[in-house]
């Protein structure tokens, strides 16, 4: 009788340890393997309430009173290979990056939206929201800014 | 005055005293009764439940914001709730406290064990348990925590069901609280006073169609063990302090199964039985409040929801709207509804029957009490026909949450886009009336039973029936013109 017991607390503990462990374990690893090696995953969320794009994370216990720090300006190095993963926090959003001809994408709240480019040039690459989602809609924008290794001209 | 010993001596009517229909499981189904008794059974069950809910914290806490992409929102609010009332009410009694995680740590505490059974003595058991082990206050033994609890989250139901991080605070307080009264006070307590779903669990279980009971109320009575409500070394004691000797309604048995395992003469089985039949009594004003908190509940939701008064909708969802004057005039008059307004027509009705059939020998409390069940199976149906349309017309969440629970962009089962699609809308009204006229009916059967258990004369009967009756009625036509628009 006294292994079922033992097996019972440690199929409780699994459970308590193991499910947050294998969250967390696909949420930092398991999510990048999807992509070809050396992909620069860059996760935005757009917020309505202040018009931003945000590389926070918009999730139940902070969105109450979150204070999303604005994705202003991206860092690229020229030549990364890169994944935008694209999520709403609140309403529909859409996506563009009108230099690559990339989108508008919509973005569903709670959705998550995958966009793929190469950054083979130097220079900026503008991103925005591409459709009036909320009153500071137009404030939605930022910028990769794509670092050059000198081997080729800016877009 | 004098009518409960005119209860108990006369000799009651024929059709009652023939007993219903009566199935019994465990004899057919021997292989299920030896599935209950494995000590490990309940530990079984629990544990995918608490695997489920422990994923549903941590995705309210830290997955998307947006409810219908979160599985809190949509596995609790939409499936859970559906098979709760639709499934697991009418056909299985208090089934889902036999499987639900809330109480697993507080029983923990309180046992040292989550499988294994430990004799000894404890206060009122021959089960050895830990904590303080206090007696919980008798003025608080009844379920008006639970009315008024359930009543301040439902008024709240428009965050509750839609932010994932609301639900996520209120199932965490829940187990902490749980876990917290199982150190102080003895078994259950959190269960039988405090769970805000076991009122209206206790109060639809009645009208289920199972029932777990002793089989020989002759055997319980010789029974010097009385190891059901004691425990033994087979069994813990009934964590809801349930007597199977004297048990006859399903209210407050949470079907842990302890006592079928722990009962040395073999004496208690489950049983099928017809629904909303047998057990017809409520024992006091609490739970007749619950059944027209439950009803208005039902009413007031569907006003808000179906009804076409567009100011109420931005009252009722404090959740996007954020008008606190509004929502405190939606609260108040909800609340109003539920414990004064309609418990007053209800009152009012069982007075103008007494007075109608000249039932003076009957007093209004009895009469009140009795007549109350009327409201449970109406209530319960009422229920279900408002849940109908909600699993129908969001079902379609579940696949795509299923496959991205905490809508972080999983995509486990290839159907996190899957479109969300109402599934066939046009047919929403015509599942909703027959379920609520089946409401109705079982309603007034059940005015019958009880009305003929109290007068023996039809017409004083009937004349008695007749107030209650047109008093359902009307809550049925109100319901239906909010169905059919
Ligand atoms: S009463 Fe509430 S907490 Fe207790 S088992 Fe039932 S649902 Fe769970
Ligand atoms: S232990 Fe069994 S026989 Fe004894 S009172 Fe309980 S149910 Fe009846
Ligand atoms: S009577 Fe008590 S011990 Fe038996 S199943 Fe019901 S709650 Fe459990
Ligand atoms: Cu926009």
């Amino acid at each position: 009788m006294k292994w079922k017991e033992t097996a019972g607390v440690l199929a409780v503990l699994i459970v308590l340890l193991g499910l947050p462990m294998m969250l967390k374990y696909w949420r930092t690893v398991g999510m990048i393997h999807r992509y070809p090696p050396n992909t620069k995953v860059i996760r935005l969320t757009a917020v309505a309430d202040g018009g931003l794009w945000t590389q926070d994370e918009i999730v139940g216990y902070n969105y109450w009173w979150r204070k999303p720090t604005r994705a202003g300006e991206i860092a690229l190095n020229q030549g990364d290979h890169v994944v935008v993963q694209l999520h709403s926090a609140d309403v529909l959003h859409s996506f563009a990056i009108p230099l690559l001809h990339i989108g508008p994408v919509e973005v569903p709240a709670g959705h998550t939206v995958e966009v793929a480019f190469d950054a083979n040039r130097p220079g900026d690459l503008t991103f925005l929201c591409w459709q009036v989602c909320s009153p500071e809609h137009s404030k939605l924008q930022g910028d990769f800014i794509v670092k050059s290794n000198g081997s080729e001209d800016s877009w | 005055m004098a009518t409960a010993e005119r209860i108990l001596t006369e000799p009651v009517p024929q059709e009652i005293e023939k007993k219903p229909w009566r199935f019994d499981v465990f004899a057919h189904l021997p292989w299920l009764k030896g599935l209950v008794r494995m000590r490990s059974f309940q530990f079984l069950v629990i544990l995918p439940n608490l695997f489920l809910f422990y994923l549903f914290l941590i995705a309210g806490f830290f997955g998307t914001p947006i409810g219908n992409r979160n599985i809190i929102i949509v596995f609790v609010w939409i499936l859970w709730w559906f098979v709760l009332i639709a499934v697991m009410m009418p056909f299985g009694s208090r089934l889902w406290c036999t499987m639900c995680p809330l109480p697993f740590f507080g029983d923990w505490l309180q046992r040292r064990s989550v499988v294994g059974v430990r004799s000894g003595k404890s206060p009122g058991t021959l089960n050895k348990f830990f904590g303080l082990q206090k007696r919980w206050p008798k003025r608080l033994s009844n379920i008006w925590l639970q009315n008024f609890g359930f009543l301040f989250l439902a008024t709240f139901s428009a965050l509750l069901v839609t932010r994932p991080l609301v639900s996520a605070i209120v199932f965490g307080v829940l187990i902490l609280l749980a876990a917290g009264m199982a150190l102080v006070y003895r078994l259950r307590t959190f269960c039988n006073y405090i769970c805000p779903i076991s009122g209206f669990l206790s109060l639809y279980a009645m009208t289920s169609t199972v029932e777990l009971r002793s089989a020989d109320k002759e055997v319980c009575l010789k029974c010097t063990t009385k190891s059901c409500i004691r425990g033994s070394d087979k069994g813990w004691a009934c964590p809801w302090n349930v007597y199977m000797g004297k048990l006859d309604r399903n209210n407050y048995c949470g079907l842990c199964f302890e006592c079928v395992k722990s009962c040395p003469n073999d004496n208690i089985s489950l049983y099928l039985r017809p629904f909303s039949t047998s057990d017809v009594a409520l024992r006091g004003y609490d739970e007749v409040w619950k059944a027209c908190i439950m009803l208005m509940l039902a009413f007031s939701y569907s006003i808000v929801l179906l009804g076409p008064w567009g100011w109420l909708k931005d009252w009722a969802n404090i959740s996007e709207k954020h008008n606190w004057g509004g929502f405190g005039m939606f609260a108040a008059g909800q609340a109003l509804l539920a414990l004064v307004i309609f418990p007053a027509l209800f009152y009012l009705s069982i007075r103008l029957g007494k007075w109608y059939a000249r039932a003076d020998d009957v007093s209004t409390k009895e009469l009140f009490l009795k007549y109350a069940y009327m409201l449970v199976p109406m209530g319960l149906l009422a229920w279900i026909a408002f849940s109908v349309p909600l699993i129908m017309v969001n079902g379609s969440y579940i696949v795509s949450v299923a496959s991205d629970p905490l809508g972080w962009g999983m995509n486990l089962l290839g159907t996190a886009e899957f479109p969300w699609k109402p599934l066939w809308p046009q047919w929403v009204p015509f599942a909703q009336v027959p379920i609520l006229l089946a409401g109705l009916y079982f309603g007034l059967r059940g005015l019958h039973k009880v009305g003929s258990q109290l007068f023996k004369d039809p017409t004083q009967l009937f004349r008695s029936m007749i107030p209650p009756a047109v008093l359902l009625l009307g809550v049925t036509v109100l319901f239906l013109k909010l169905f059919i628009g």
